[in-house]
């Protein structure tokens, strides 16, 4: 059963045409690959494109500087709030017991104290911490159901007279009467308010020296200003003042397409 | 259309399975103010149970309160919490009855104009519908079912505690086994009555009675939707539960107010409204009177000389008994009680409030407000708590040498603002006043020179 196939080859060969009579080296050849294993051997070919560019800074660049990552401080070392104590690219680490991150996940701390690395499974089974212990002989983590331990970071000091406020008040509000200039005019300008005997003027948010907000409210109660009062179901006025306004508005928008120039082309006329 | 006559035999067959004390007035739970609650427990006693809206009642408590009400508010006429309709009539009935509407504004207005119309009244049970008459026949077999298993479950129990522990394979297992079928059978009796419309309708006008188990469950689960998470997270976030005790878990409700003020778990309070003692609510989910003891305590005391905190004791309250309907704690009234009282044993309050303050400067005070029951309702001997002292106070030896547990707890904050001044003063400690904290300063590392051996 054999023979046939090996044979195969050969009797194509033989079977061209007969005015091609192939020469005895091509049927041996023939033979050869007939009879040898059918895998073709593993062949190493590069093909080199043209369009490729395979030098320089095509492939991005592998090798940049390196950015001094990695540990800063090392466990048990003494740092103060503000250390960093390790650099990173993503969170390898996180900020345990008084650390914290910062904008690049770096970690930092917060209290002075001792650096510890642990692990801490009941707040997190996988993550790894670093944190700063108080005392150079506690470890991390704390356990669960202590109190926490913390420190003060403060010291008691005598608030001194010098900052008291009724003081400051007077000699703020004779600074801003005058702007400086001494000139009589700078004074007869600022407004009666400012001069005002009872005015108090006290610090807000802003690092200003200013009148608190129900004072400024009642700025015209003290001059006197008289409101017309509101009545309720007045319609007359109500008419009288909503016509007005509406005449207002389109006395504006009349202006202000006026002061346009008329960059569009008008609309075409409509189809009959 | 109030209570169904099954319900009245429901009841009957729950005295007999746990003694409740019976009904004290009617009440408004969760769904109402607590300020508003407790005006109501004041008046609960001459309270009517609410009238069927076919009759608008001459209040038995209107007429029995009629020569004390100023002659501008007789004036008003009759005011039925059934029927007020708009926010003014809602304001005058809490103003001069102290009653809050009944359900919806909109229930009331169609309750109100049906009464005008002279409509005929159906009962609810009577409506003619047919789906939901179905609905009730399918519900009332569903009940009777349940009935019938609270009977044999109850029958079973007999049984076993008359049976001798050895055939029961000894003592302990026969107690576990009797625990877990009286908790199977307080889990029939809660089913028997879930899916009554009635009951519903009555927990959620406030109406409900606060002795019968199904509206204390269903009360319960209202409270752990949504308050109990805040008030949990409030502790837990701001450290109260490791800082003061090692854990709680909260079983029962809390509210906190000054006066009239209310304040949520946490809020900052200014120092001249907490000079006076807070009022507590403490409503709990469990059958029976409990004895308490009250504890304040701030967390957040500086102590410079060793640059940390301690704690402070600013109120030890005890022998105050609480159940499912009497809620309030009002300390305020307890310590004028209190100073009538000739002997010092039966004084409630043992350590006598100091108002919380704090340094300017300082970090915020937690004030940590938690409610202990005593152990197997016994009383404390408050003289003996009295000569607790309130400087370095750890609460946790305190709750385990008085065999303390607590159920709950709640805390607000206090810092210096412009009432601290007097309020020190005035407690005796203006000699502290011109003290302000200061951030220390941070002395730097020694700079350290790049050597030769270290690059």
């Amino acid at each position: 059963m054999l023979l046939p196939r090996i044979l195969a080859p050969v009797r194509t060969s033989l079977a061209t045409p007969t005015t091609f009579i192939a020469p005895s080296i091509r049927v041996l050849d023939t033979l050869r690959v007939a009879n040898g294993s059918s895998a073709p051997t593993p062949v190493l070919s590069f093909v080199r494109h043209s369009a490729h560019q395979a030098q320089g800074r095509a492939n991005g660049a592998k090798d940049g500087p390196g950015k001094r990552l990695g540990a800063k401080k090392s466990g048990g070392e003494y740092v103060i709030p503000g250390n960093i104590i390790f650099r990173q690219r993503g969170t390898s680490w996180f900020p345990g017991e008084n650390c914290k991150f910062g904008r690049d996940h770096c970690i930092f701390a917060t209290e002075s104290g001792y650096v510890r690395y642990y692990r801490d499974p009941n707040k997190h089974a996988k993550r790894q911490y670093i944190g700063v212990a108080l005392e150079k002989d506690h470890t991390l983590p704390y356990p669960l159901n202590a109190a926490r331990r913390r420190r003060l970071n403060m010291v008691p000091v005598a608030i001194t007279p010098a900052t008291n406020p009724a003081a400051d008040r007077v000699v703020v509000a004779d600074l801003t009467v005058g702007d400086g200039t001494g000139s009589p005019s700078s004074i007869r300008d600022t407004p009666r308010e400012a001069t005002r005997k009872s005015l108090k003027l006290t610090v807000g948010k802003g690092y200003a020296y200013r009148e608190a907000n129900w004072q400024i409210g009642r700025a015209a109660e003290r001059a006197g200003v008289k409101v017309k009062e509101f009545v309720p179901g007045d319609r007359w006025t109500a008419w009288r003042r909503s016509s007005a306004r509406i005449q207002a508005n389109i006395e504006r928008k009349r202006l202000r397409n006026a002061s346009k120039k008329s960059g569009k082309p008008k609309a075409r006329k409509q189809k009959a | 259309m109030a209570s169904t006559p099954s319900i009245r035999q429901f009841t009957a067959c729950i005295r007999c399975v746990r003694q409740i004390p019976t009904a004290n007035g009617r009440r408004r739970l969760l769904s109402t103010s607590a300020v508003a609650r407790e005006e109501l427990q004041t008046q609960a006693a001459n309270a009517t149970p609410p009238a069927p809206p076919s009759n608008p009642p001459e209040g038995a408590a209107q007429n029995a309160s009629a020569h004390q009400v100023p002659e501008y508010m007789q004036k008003w006429g009759t005011l039925d919490p059934q029927m007020v309709e708009n926010k003014k009539q809602e304001r005058r009935l809490l103003r001069r009855e102290h009653v809050q509407p009944v359900g919806s504004r909109r229930r009331r207005a169609a309750l109100r104009r049906s009464a005008l119309q002279k409509a005929v009244e159906v009962p609810f049970e009577q409506l003619p519908y047919q789906c939901f008459q179905e609905a009730r026949k399918f519900l009332l077999e569903d009940r009777q079912e349940k009935i019938k298993e609270i009977e044999t479950q109850q029958l079973r129990i007999k049984n076993l505690m008359e049976q001798d522990p050895q055939l029961s394979g000894g003592l302990a297992a026969k107690e576990t086994r009797l625990r877990s079928m009286r908790k199977h059978l307080n889990k029939l009796i809660i089913l028997a009555d879930i899916n009554d419309p009635v009951v519903k309708r009555k927990f959620e006008d406030g109406q409900g009675d606060m002795n019968k188990p199904i509206y204390r469950y269903l009360a319960d689960q209202k409270w752990r939707k949504y308050k109990r998470l805040v008030l949990d997270q409030r502790i837990t976030q701001m450290s109260v539960i490791p800082d003061l005790l090692p854990s709680l878990d909260l079983t029962a409700d809390i509210d906190l107010g000054f006066g009239r003020k209310e304040v949520a778990p946490g809020d900052f309070v200014d120092s001249a409204i907490s000079e006076k003692m807070p009022r507590l609510n403490v409503q709990t989910f469990t059958p029976g009177e409990k004895l308490v003891t009250v504890v304040v305590v701030d967390a957040d005391v500086p102590v410079p000389e060793k640059d940390s905190f301690t704690y402070r004791c600013h109120l030890i309250a005890s022998n105050i008994s609480i159940s499912p309907t009497q809620t309030s704690i009002p300390l305020q009234r307890i310590a004028h009680e209190d100073q009538k009282a000739v002997d010092p044993a039966a004084k409630k309050i043992a350590l006598p409030w100091i108002a919380p303050w704090a340094h300017k400067g300082a970090p915020y005070h937690r004030l940590a407000i938690f409610v202990f029951e005593q152990n197997e309702g016994r009383m404390l001997d408050v003289v003996k708590l009295g000569k607790t002292k309130r400087s370095v106070f750890n609460l946790r030896s305190f709750a385990d040498s008085n065999k303390l547990s607590a159920i709950t707890a709640t805390l607000f904050r206090t810092k210096w603002d412009d009432s601290m001044a007097g309020v020190m003063e005035r407690a005796g400690l203006k000699n502290r006043i011109n003290v302000e904290f200061k951030r220390k300063k941070v002395e730097p590392l020694p700079y350290k020179r790049r050597t030769e051996r270290m690059r």
